[in-house]
């Protein structure tokens, strides 16, 4: 009885793990573009980037040296990153247009004109 | 035309009662002259601080005077402490002129234009920098939000350097 429920739990397993399995390892192709940005005092590496409305992103920051953050506030989104690591967002652009995001954390004497252009075209 | 001669005249005058009250003073940080507070009082709110008509581009609501208090925080306090009125400053009232409280009706009395004007490019020989770059445009709209939404004088205690 107890060897049978066995073979029976393995079947499941077989026929059932897969699937998720695979879903999970398959979403990163099909997921969300990421785009990754570099941070360091005062500027971010691209400085501007393309993005279709509708279109889902991961929007990567990377800070090379002291905490940063990086902020639109017309589209609601914000992202820090932490000194020498990273911070990301996910956020699917819903109107077209010029948005300019600003460093959202205090890094010094240039912080104020640390900023990234997002182009949202339709 | 009479504008652009009587402008530079009244900078003279303001010039010359400057470098007497230097001169009277041996450069000591001495609290100014009544005379002295009701000229210079006159020249900011009328001639120096420009920008008089722009308006804040932002809406005052909670996350917006959030925004302007961090700000804030980041570069102001140390002269204006964490509440806007010097809470905790020490040598706010040693400075000539004085650290002034930012809810007080003097400085109340500007619009959100000068108050941007007056973030953007300081006062000179007040002892208030300019924060052009070292903030930005957002970040100085935020805090003038903040300073038309000031909380209780002490309420927020005393900034952190001045705690050790």
């Amino acid at each position: 009885m107890i060897k049978s429920f066995g073979v029976f739990s393995l079947v499941l397993a077989i026929f059932f793990l897969p699937g998720p399995f695979f879903l999970v390892h398959a979403s990163p192709a099909s997921g969300p573009k990421r785009i990754e940005v570099t941070a360091k005092r005062f500027s971010f590496d691209p400085g501007t980037i393309t993005l279709q409305r509708g279109e889902p992103v991961i929007l990567v920051l990377k800070s090379v040296d002291v905490p940063h953050g990086l902020r639109f506030r017309e589209l609601n989104v914000e992202v820090k990153s932490p000194k020498g690591g990273s911070g990301e967002v996910q956020f699917t652009p819903d109107k077209d247009g010029d948005f300019v995001g600003h460093c959202s954390v205090f890094c010094g004497n240039g912080h104020g004109s640390m900023t990234l252009t997002l182009h949202v075209i339709g | 035309m009479r504008r652009t001669v009587t402008i530079p005249a009244i900078c003279l005058v303001l010039a010359l009662i400057l470098c007497a009250a230097l001169c009277c003073n041996g450069f000591k940080a001495n609290p100014p002259s009544k005379a002295e507070t009701r000229v210079m009082t006159f020249a900011k709110h009328y001639l120096f601080f420009g920008n008089k008509t722009q308006r804040n581009p932002l809406v005052v609501s909670k996350q917006s005077i959030a925004d302007g208090k961090e700000a804030f925080t980041h570069y102001c306090v140390a002269c204006h402490g964490l509440d806007g009125q010097n809470t905790g400053v020490p040598f706010a009232d040693r400075m000539s002129p004085p650290v002034p409280s930012l809810a007080s009706p003097d400085v109340q009395s500007y619009s959100d234009g000068q108050l941007k004007w007056v973030i953007d490019n300081g006062i000179w020989p007040s002892g208030m920098p300019g924060s052009k770059g070292t903030l930005s445009d957002e970040e100085i709209w935020s805090i003038v939000v903040y300073l038309r939404n000031l909380p209780p004088a002490g309420s927020l205690g005393e900034p952190e350097m001045y705690s050790h």
